[in-house]
């Protein structure tokens, strides 16, 4: 596995981080503030969707499962995302949390993804 | 090897150390850190869950998913107590909260029959977290260096504890370093 598919790899794990982060940000505020920040986050998510889906094809079995997982949650990100934008009241508030929940499955697939990769590395200098 | 560590530590100043040098080993490629919280046991016996300041709503969430995780690493009767009193956790206002009774006499009871279990003294503070590891050696090393104390429990046995229900053990945990302001390192 070559320095920058890890590279690549880091990169989409700190993407999904900071989709975290931005969105329980959002999630502190109120009214129309969260909307301008969820809109960000959507295209964000939408961004790093491909670049997940870039990825898969140059791991390992173990790497690609992860991150074909962390592909299903990244595009439940995207359709909670969307359903929070049209919502409001306590529907609003349910696709807030389920959009934070969908953003850390998606940060813990991305996260194992690098796990296995580092790993599969490391038995592999050892030989 | 999946695990969930509890590292425990003298205070709160020394548990942002090792919270840091956790994420640290992970930018070296050593280890991989999934998520991670920093709890405290104040001179009442009352544990705190620091947090990122949120929804309420998902804060209580942290309280109780926080909650069922160190009751799971307390040991077998600690995760039964800490998932049940759960619910009896309230609301963090900027991130505190406070965790019922139950879970203290489940702790003080499981280290009676577990002394390897995670136990929280009065006035201690530890760090939470769910990791990727190759060997143990890594973070036991540079958390003694730093004066904490690891405790581990396999994210297997975890997932096998029948008392979480729905919760998914490390899905209240930040999945990036987090230190509220007001703690420097």
């Amino acid at each position: 596995m070559s320095t920058n598919t890890a590279k690549d790899l880091d990169h989409v794990r700190t993407a999904a981080q900071d989709l975290h982060r931005a969105l329980s940000d959002a999630a502190a505020k109120r009214g129309e503030a969260v909307k301008a920040d969820l809109q960000a986050v959507a295209q964000k998510a939408k961004a790093v969707t491909e670049s997940v889906k870039a990825t898969i094809s140059v791991q390992n079995e173990a790497t690609k499962k992860h991150l074909q997982e962390a592909v299903v949650d990244f595009e439940a990100l995207q359709k909670h995302t969307a359903e929070a934008l049209k919502n409001s009241g306590q529907a609003f508030e349910a696709s807030i949390r389920q959009t934070l929940a969908d953003a850390r499955a998606s940060a813990q697939s991305v996260s194992e993804a690098v796990a296995a990769m580092r790993s599969a590395q490391s038995t592999k200098s050892r030989k | 090897m999946h695990n969930y560590i509890a590292v425990i530590f003298k205070d709160t100043r020394k548990a942002y150390k090792g919270l840091h040098a956790l994420w640290q080993l992970d930018a070296e490629g050593i280890v991989t850190v999934h998520g991670t919280t920093v709890v405290h046991r104040d001179e009442r016996g009352e544990f705190q869950v620091d947090t990122k300041e949120t929804h309420p709503a998902l804060a209580t969430a942290v309280g109780v998913g926080v909650g069922a995780l160190l009751g799971a690493l307390a040991g077998p009767a600690g995760a039964a107590v800490g998932a049940a009193g759960g619910a009896a956790i309230g609301a963090a206002a900027g991130g505190a909260v406070g965790l019922g009774a139950d879970l203290m006499r489940a702790d003080t009871r499981d280290q009676a029959t577990d002394e390897t279990a995670f136990v929280l003294a009065a006035g201690k503070s530890a760090v939470i977290a769910d990791v990727s590891e190759d060997s143990t050696s890594a973070i036991d090393t540079r958390m003694r260096e730093l004066g904490g104390i690891v405790r581990r429990r396999s994210w297997t046995t975890l997932q096998d504890d029948v008392w979480f229900g729905d919760y998914m053990p490390g899905s209240y945990l930040l999945p990036y370093e987090y230190i509220p302001p007001g703690h420097l390192l």
